[in-house]
């Protein structure tokens, strides 16, 4: 059994190694006045548990190598038992292979051994900050909202992704998705495979460590592939055209978007500027992070839906998405070209004021030598309206409920805008 | 002071907001906006219906008719090829270049932007050429829209926009909707000798 340290109204820290110079070094290093944590120890993952079951604690740091219950258990054991317990996983002998198993288990950090005590100790601090870990279930989140916020924020952390028999993890450095496992496929495959998922929990952690660098892909075309294929999919298996890829994420179907929940870190700066910032940023994602192989990803896709049928149907498509009631295409002066909208709303109105905030914006951007006018979002009480350039003669808007999601318009918007300019020969 | 030196501020302001709109929103905003306008115009004249062509000729000789009331006597050159003698803004013109020797920057842009192929300019047959300055994006459709309300005999008439000219001289022909009403461009070219305006009403079948 181990022994109490210190006792105050501190946090809880349980060391469990069965290395007593380990324990030792971790209890001397981590019992100071500037974490303010209280240690306890274990010499064995069994221990571990024994006292987990009669005494609170808020983090375990444990050894994967050990006599009898090894970390890796005693992770999966917390993780199915204990949820709100942080579990942090250091070994001697890192292998891709114990890396990648300890953070699909849950672990928040991995550290090698030898590690700087130093970075342990910030390790152990960052966990225990009441703000490094946000929780909570948030309605209207999806995985392309995470992982955009993930890449705008630029986290290293690693986003785990569970649906029903299904498990994903997605790994970032600063930003970029370097690295996915999903079941037998690892790298891009593995991404657009979590990509698949119907619903289900988001969990992010942040990640001590990427066991290994598999996509070297920009996040947009990584986002934009995965759209295409799980439209591909679906036409495959003769879905509906109405649920299109929205199913996955629509209100009466999914999990992501009513009972989502969320566990981020190292996005906490950006939820502390409230939902509208991460809107915001989500919504020009695509322009302050278009990769080099964006636009070959956009042919691509043009290539393979030539045959699309005329506007009204790529209208349907931003429509198609829940909480977006138009879409209208408007010619630069303001008429209407086509529109594709819910009963009662003036399109011919929408076009003619559109093209005010268009115009206004565009000449903005050249008054401020900015160039030429990517898109626009304007947001209001209850939704956005967002335009978007299509050619040099037209434009798009896209009028949605708050609740909408920007990450899926924005990512249409791209992938839909040659082909909308083609079908109405502009 | 002299009468003559006295400016029409409302002139001068027009003039002045087209540039205004210009600059905030760019010229094709700026130009549907005048357009809209002009169709807004249009749309709250009552409809007029005229028994035969004869009876329409004699409505612009006594100003009764909706298109004369807007821009002036026209004279029928040939066949169904009208010429219009003065342009109706003229006098604005006239009276800003007067304070301000010439007009005010990005009215090229728009001139050209009028010009260009556009769901609205092909409605109404107009540009495509034909504007010679952003009063034209005003005048023309809104001509074409008033036609939209007269019926002659029964039927419904259109107007094609075939050419017009600046107050400097130069020509615009619109050689589509030339082309398209099979008004031959010498003609045109010949009307806006001494015309400012030329367009061509068809009755339509």
């Amino acid at each position: 059994m181990g022994r109490t340290i210190k006792q105050k109204k501190l946090k809880k820290v349980l060391i469990v190694d069965d290395e007593e110079d380990m324990i030792w070094t971790l209890q001397k290093n981590l019992t100071n006045d500037t974490l303010r944590a209280e240690i306890i120890t274990a010499s064995s993952g069994e221990k571990a548990l024994e006292i987990i079951k009669n005494t609170p604690v808020d983090l375990i740091v444990t050894d994967i190598r050990m006599s009898g219950m090894s970390g890796i258990d005693l992770l999966i054991e917390v993780r199915n038992n204990y949820p709100n317990i942080g579990v942090i996983v250091m070994t001697a002998y890192p292998t891709t292979e114990s890396k990648t198993k300890a953070i699909i288990k849950g672990s928040l950090y991995f550290l090698e051994k030898p590690f700087d005590i130093n970075e342990m100790r910030d390790v152990v601090r960052h966990v225990l900050r009441e703000d490094s870990l946000f929780k909570g279930t948030v309605a209207g989140v999806e995985l392309t909202d995470i992982i955009q916020i993930n890449s705008l924020s630029r986290s290293s952390t690693v986003l785990k992704v569970r649906a029903k028999n299904k498990e994903g993890i997605i790994f970032f450095r600063e930003g970029s998705v370097v690295h996915a496992i999903c079941g037998e496929f690892e790298g891009e495959e593995a991404f657009y495979e979590i990509m698949t998922f119907k619903g289900g929990v988001l969990e992010g952690t942040k990640a001590g460590g990427v066991p290994t660098v598999t996509i070297r892909r920009s996040v947009e075309a990584l986002l934009i592939e995965g759209t295409r294929r799980l439209d591909e999919q679906r036409a495959r298996h003769g879905d509906d055209q109405e649920l299109e890829m929205d199913e996955a994420i629509s209100p009466d179907d999914s999990e992501w978007k009513s009972d989502t929940t969320v566990m981020l870190s190292g996005v906490a700066t950006k939820a502390e500027r409230g939902s509208s910032a991460i809107r915001d940023d989500v919504s020009f994602f695509a322009g302050s992070h278009s990769g080099n192989d964006g636009s070959s990803h956009i042919q691509q896709i043009k290539d393979a839906e030539d045959s699309m049928e005329g506007l009204q149907k790529l209208l349907g498509e931003f429509t198609n998405i829940p909480g977006v009631n138009t879409a209208c295409l408007v010619g630069r002066d303001g008429f209407l070209l086509d529109s594709k909208a819910i009963a009662g709303v003036d399109t011919e109105m929408i076009g003619a004021i559109a093209s005010s905030g268009f115009g206004a914006s565009e000449a903005m951007g050249r008054q401020l030598g900015k160039g030429p006018l990517a898109m626009t979002m304007l947001e209001y009480e209850s939704g956005p309206v967002m335009l978007s350039p299509v050619g040099s003669e037209a434009f798009l808007v896209v009028v949605a409920e708050r609740e909408s999601n920007l990450g899926m318009i924005r990512l249409k918007i791209k992938r839909h805008s040659k082909e909308i300019q083609a079908a109405a020969a502009i | 002071m002299d009468e003559g030196s006295i400016l029409d501020i409302a002139h001068i302001s027009f003039l002045d907001m087209i540039k205004v709109m210009i600059v905030m929103g760019g010229a094709p905003n700026a130009k549907g906006t005048l357009i809209r306008n002009a169709i807004n115009t249009a749309d709250r004249i009552s409809p007029v219906a005229y028994g035969n062509f004869t009876e329409y000729l004699s409505a612009i000789d006594t100003a009764t008719n909706p298109i004369t009331r807007i821009e002036g006597r026209s004279t029928l050159i040939d066949g169904s090829v009208f010429g219009l003698k003065l342009c109706p803004f003229g006098p604005s013109i006239k009276n800003y270049t007067s304070l301000f020797e010439k007009l005010p920057e990005g009215y090229a842009d728009f001139t050209a932007e009028f010009n260009k192929p556009s769901m609205v300019t092909d409605k109404f047959k107009v540009g495509e050429g034909a504007g010679v300055s952003p009063f034209c994006s005003v005048h023309q459709p809104m001509r074409s829209a008033f036609a939209d309300k007269i019926t002659i005999g029964g039927k419904k008439v259109k107007i094609y926009q075939l050419g017009c000219k600046s107050g400097g001289g130069k020509k615009g022909f619109a050689d589509k909707w030339i082309t398209e009403s099979g008004v031959p461009r010498e003609l045109v070219d010949k009307v806006l000798d001494d015309y400012m305006c030329c367009y061509f009403l068809k009755v339509q079948d």
